[in-house]
């Protein structure tokens, strides 16, 4: 099973949002950065991938299964953390645990008790009193003790410190060393990503805009800047969002390969980070992609 | 073998450890049979995402340098004439390359050069 | 499913320390309360109280992020409220006997049958309301129910006289057991219907 997650042709009205016919592979054995701006749509994916809301239209399979007849087997090899606390508030870690613990077949209690160890977590404090930081690391722990097949994330690293950001990366990468595991999780700071993402989702107002290795975005896309001079409609073609300025312009292309045949030495190519990409193609149209 | 990159480089990180590895293979301290991190210690190790290491190993594997057994890892291959055929090249390139500048030097004109490369060569 | 309800003692370890003093307090100071009236406070208090932990739309995500069915998680909540119901009553009527409480079974099946009831009504509107209202719900429903009580029994008393001969001429066990017939019907109605509700949450 090459595939994780798969979303087919699914459909999901909300009432300030819609998802429209999305189609979404998420590859088995990789991690997979969910990107997008606030509100375009990645929560409410991830949702519809937890059965926590159902299409109106469409397929979501996981692990090649359906909810309607395997949720809880489906869940029961699913680790999730969502961006805000879930837990009850008024309970401390240990009960949380209590709780949480027997709903999973392969729960291993050592290993929540290391996690809780290396994130210094107090096992007896309510986790309402619990900082931003630690609730996450307190979802994380227990996401990672039940030896879920599959990681689900919404902003795992938001409130997190640099150390502790950088800590959380390093758990990411000794988890996927066996293979067996999938990764998928969201997130604001695409420096995250640059480093342990295998490949990028960016969604824009409820549509994928692409789903890529990260090193082809990382090849094939670049920024361009030069002279408005050169620009006319043949040449625009190239660039996915051009930005003007009195001082000449700076664009997004897909196809550096191309720009660089074309324009030669007369603009300036560059690198595009995954926040520029992201950035420039915010309204792009997603044929574009 | 230790492979250092580095992000701020122009050059392609799964490029990078692609010519380290080489390197080491043509240099000879990776042996035929030697056994490579596997995919996901090295990107683990190196701190990189896992499908940059796959990339590289897989190019790797195109061009001969190693071979994977599924569920074994990566290992080195047995070089094959094409690849110590190139490796010889890449040498003989750099001596001729030395060869030329030497000759710019003094002034030696290409047709003589190349009589001269002709009767050492028939000798 | 076990695990469900055991939840339910977890998320409720300080409220639980509360219900004996509770119950205590009615015991020892409510001698003019009905034995019933303090069987369906006990009855009622630990279900509903462990239903208020799980009006947040993040204990919602939760239990339906954990390997549970949204089926499992309403029938957790029915045989809960069944069990718990059954354990309090269980300990008040010990509370009962140790401070010489006279109370009758008919008090007992009653307050049960009540407390059952009030579930069958409660819960379905619960899933139906959004969170954050059932505190309020909770609050008006017993109110409502003091002040209409009174009334409603003298009602009955004046106005539907032959039914209530109906009733006193009946013999007890066709009475309980007609009682019994509705209630479990009711109960059942409620469970599908809450089903139904919560299979179509969107959390």
């Amino acid at each position: 099973m090459e595939n994780v997650i798969e979303l087919r042709g699914v459909s999901k009205a909300l009432k300030a949002f819609t998802i429209d016919n999305m189609d979404l592979q998420i590859k088995q054995g990789f991690v997979t950065g969910f990107i997008g701006a606030n509100g375009a749509g990645k929560s409410t994916t991830m949702k519809l991938i937890m059965n926590l809301l159902q299409p109106d239209n469409g397929e979501v399979s996981v692990f090649g299964l359906d909810y309607a007849s395997h949720e809880k087997e489906i869940k029961d090899r699913i680790g999730f953390v969502y961006d805000s606390n879930i837990f009850y508030e008024s309970l401390n870690l240990k009960d949380i645990s209590r709780i949480v613990a027997p709903a999973y077949k392969r729960w291993n209690h050592q290993q929540f008790k290391a996690y809780v160890n290396q994130f210094e977590l107090p096992l007896n404090k309510p986790i309402k009193k619990f900082s931003k930081g630690m609730q996450m690391k307190a979802s994380i722990a227990i996401a990672l003790s039940h030896d879920a097949e599959l990681i689900i994330m919404d902003e795992p690293t938001a409130g997190l410190d640099p150390t502790s950001r950088r800590e959380l990366l390093d758990i990411f990468q000794e988890v996927m060393v066996d293979g067996k595991r999938t990764i998928l999780f969201s997130t604001h700071i695409t420096s995250d990503l640059d480093r342990i993402a295998d490949y990028i989702v960016l969604i824009d107002e409820g549509k994928i805009l692409f789903d890529k290795p990260i090193y082809e975005l990382q090849e094939q896309y670049a920024l361009v800047k030069g002279s408005t001079e050169l620009l006319d409609p043949d040449t625009e073609a190239y660039f996915i969002k051009i930005d003007r300025s009195p001082n000449g312009f700076q664009a997004l292309t897909k196809d550096a390969t191309k720009v660089k045949e074309v324009f030669g030495n007369h603009v300036v190519i560059e690198e595009a980070s995954l926040e520029e990409i992201m950035f420039y193609m915010k309204g792009a149209d997603s044929h574009y992609d | 073998m230790q492979i250092i990159i580095s992000n701020s480089s122009k050059e392609p990180i799964y490029e990078q450890i692609l010519k380290q590895i080489q390197t080491a293979i043509l240099s000879g301290e990776l042996a035929e049979g030697d056994a490579l991190p596997s995919i996901r210690q090295l990107a683990k190790d190196l701190k990189i995402s896992v499908i940059t290491t796959k990339r590289a190993y897989e190019e790797l594997e195109k061009a001969g340098f190693i071979y994977s057994i599924v569920g074994k890892g990566s290992f080195i291959a047995e070089q094959n004439l094409d690849v110590i055929r190139e490796k010889k090249l890449r040498v003989i390139e750099e001596q001729l390359s030395a060869v030329i500048s030497n000759s710019k030097e003094i002034g030696l004109p290409y047709e003589e050069l190349q009589e001269l490369l002709k009767l050492l060569y028939e000798e | 499913m076990i695990n469900l309800i055991r939840r339910d003692l977890i998320i409720q370890k300080f409220q639980l320390y509360l219900f004996i003093p509770c119950i205590l307090f009615f015991i020892i100071f409510g001698s003019h309360l009905s034995a019933f009236f303090i069987i369906v406070f006990a009855g009622f208090f630990i279900p509903i109280n462990a239903y208020s932990y799980d009006e947040k739309a993040e204990t919602n995500i939760l239990l339906n992020s954990l390997p549970y069915t949204r089926t499992q998680i309403i029938a957790s909540r029915y045989i809960g409220a069944i069990f718990y119901m059954a354990v309090s009553i269980g300990i008040t009527i010990v509370l009962f006997s140790l401070f010489n409480r006279a109370f009758t079974w008919t008090d007992i099946a009653i307050g049960a049958g009540i407390t059952l009831a009030m579930f069958a009504f409660a819960f379905p509107l619960f899933y139906l309301l959004k969170p954050g209202y059932i505190g309020t719900a909770i609050v008006i429903g017993f109110i409502l129910l003091v002040i209409l009580s009174q009334p409603a029994i003298t009602f009955l008393g004046e106005y539907l006289t032959p039914i209530v001969q109906f009733f006193a001429s009946a013999s007890t066990t066709i009475l309980y057991l007609s009682s019994a017939g509705i209630l479990i019907v009711l109960y059942a109605a409620s469970w599908l219907i809450s089903q139904m509700i919560y299979q179509r949450k969107a959390f």
